[in-house]
């Protein structure tokens, strides 16, 4: 397996302030990654120490093998950061040819408007579009090298739905041609979507890394949830093993658990007068409210 | 090469579409050129030469000035806030092949003020030379203003505060260095602060030429050792800024 990125017991100071402690991973070719944690939980800066823009304090951080900072190293690399906007006076087309004049083996003009949806505003200058095309127009110079690592910093902020799903459809296409997405996000019904290994991150620190199945199992539980026949008080499930919340919506319940087989199991040997009975996972929304808020508890 | 050449030529072509830079650092010294040639008079004798041609250097000086302290920090405050040349820095262009292609850019358009204020006053006031004279002032004006984008650079780091410190440098310079009252007009206090302004040192030469002299070698020196200076607190206080924590 070819490494893309690898971190080593990386820490990075901002003065007093910790943002990233003792961090290690390491990031293979052909795999879609997805860093996740809330604000501040180090992951633009753990994004930045891997491109090179900024240095640790402490520990070591290889892009390709070789010094993140290093252009050379950014030939195969496609990159969209947070907070930037792009200079005036150049349309759309012209910022787009720029970049490709970045690289030797750039993408055609006429894939990247197609790829960023924006073939009707390739006229109008740049830094005049809207929030949402100007992330797509920062996707299309994020692939204007024909990269094989897309590293992407909350990629959809701002774009509407539409937008969304283009821009997922395009990546989608990018992951099947076997190449390397590495995405912080927000959105984690997104990050379910397309990542097949998850990275949460709080406070400084990695505080799981698995394939989303996994850490869905692993810390959100399963529910069961049912429609009670009779009035029975919603407070008595309380009461059964293994139950860590009860939701109540109308007639229909709701079961939080940490064993859902012998949860299951109980309800239907002791009679429970209840129908329509569903076990699902929970979201990976669930596991990281969790792992984020909740994380000093449960570790 | 090819990702510096790339930034050239956009950055050309936003200069070309800036109509700040036609109307202020270009059409400025024009403007100026125009008032004091007909206020002072064209025969007039000065520092061994004609009116005309003393504020036609003068004037070259001061729009080269102009756009490399003045616009030229701007631009770089606007990028550098607007995380552009962060986003720059993870693509194959390296940070030499950014600076070459801001200092291309500059060079170019000092090439083309300096053009400009010569056909102006070739044709305006019939300002007459032999043409190795033409090409002596034009390439020490040239060459010349590097200094000057250092110096650019250096107020490009100072964020929200360029466009007014860049302002306030560029006409601050301009008139100590005596590009708008010549110095031999000027009380002596004043005279003895602008031979030590970069600017007077930037333009001297140039009269030095017009009048048949040699270029001073105390004007280089003083030009290097600005230089210098600009170049050296510029990268002290890049890396300061580089090594702030990102939001």
């Amino acid at each position: 397996m070819t490494v893309v990125v690898e971190m080593e017991g990386v820490t990075k100071l901002f003065g007093q302030k910790r943002a990233v402690k003792n961090v290690s991973l390491k990031i293979v070719k052909g795999s879609a990654a997805a860093l996740l944690g809330p604000n501040g939980a180090g992951k633009t800066t753990s994004i930045a120490m891997m491109l090179g823009l900024t240095h640790p304090t402490r520990g070591r951080v290889q892009l390709f093998g070789g010094d993140p900072s290093s252009p050379q190293q950014h030939v195969r690399l496609g990159v969209m950061l947070q907070g930037v906007s792009v200079p005036d006076r150049l349309s759309v087309l012209e910022t787009i040819n720029l970049f490709r004049g970045f690289y030797s083996h750039p993408l055609s003009l006429d894939r990247l408007l197609v790829a960023s949806g924006l073939e009707g505003d390739a006229r109008v200058m740049a830094s005049k579009l809207s929030g949402g095309k100007m992330r797509r127009l920062q996707f299309a110079l994020a692939l204007a090298g024909d990269p094989e690592v897309l590293f992407l910093d909350e990629p959809t902020v701002g774009m509407d739905v539409t937008s969304r799903r283009k821009f997922w459809d395009e990546l989608r296409e990018f992951i099947a041609a076997g190449k390397t997405l590495l995405l912080t996000t927000h959105d984690l019904q997104e990050a379910d979507m397309v990542a097949d290994r998850v990275i949460v991150m709080n406070d400084g620190e990695i505080v799981a890394d698995d394939a989303p199945e996994r850490i869905k199992m692993e810390f959100a539980g399963r529910q069961i949830s049912f429609v009670v026949q009779s009035d029975i008080d919603p407070q008595r499930f309380k009461m059964l093993p293994h139950v860590i919340e009860v939701k109540m919506a109308g007639r229909q319940i709701t079961l939080r658990t940490t064993d859902s087989d012998t949860l299951l199991r109980t309800l239907i040997l002791d009679q429970w007068d209840i129908s329509d009975i569903q076990v699902t996972g929970g979201g990976l929304e669930d596991a990281f409210v969790r792992l984020t808020s909740e994380a000093g508890a449960l570790i | 090469m090819k990702p510096m050449l790339a930034l050239w030529k956009g950055e050309l072509l936003r200069t070309a579409r800036d109509r700040r830079f036609f109307t202020l650092t270009l059409g400025m010294p024009i403007a100026f050129y125009f008032i004091f040639i007909n206020q002072v008079g064209t025969n007039v004798q000065i520092a061994g030469t004609f009116w005309s041609e003393y504020f036609m250097v003068s004037m070259a000086a001061f729009g080269v000035v102009g756009s490399s302290v003045n616009t030229l920090a701007v631009r770089l405050a606007t990028e550098r806030k607007s995380g552009w040349v962060r986003f720059l820095r993870t693509t194959p262009l390296s940070s030499v092949g950014y600076t070459v292609a801001k200092i291309l850019t500059q060079l170019t358009l000092s090439l083309l003020i300096i053009l400009v204020v010569f056909i102006v006053a070739r044709f305006s006031q019939h300002v007459t030379m032999p043409s190795v004279r033409w090409v002596e002032i034009l390439l020490w004006l040239w060459l010349g203003s590097l200094p000057f984008a250092a110096l650019g650079v250096l107020i490009g780091l100072a964020g929200n505060a360029a466009q007014v410190l860049g302002t306030l440098v560029y006409l601050v310079l301009s008139m100590l260095g005596g590009l708008w009252t010549p110095v031999q007009a000027l009380p002596t206090t004043m005279r003895e602060i602008a031979t030590w302004m970069p600017t007077y040192r930037f333009a001297q030469p140039a009269w030095e030429l017009l009048a048949g002299r040699p270029i001073s070698f105390v004007s280089i020196a003083i030009l290097c050792g600005y230089t210098v200076l600009f170049v050296l607190v510029a990268a002290w206080i890049g890396r300061k800024v580089d090594t702030r924590p990102e939001i």
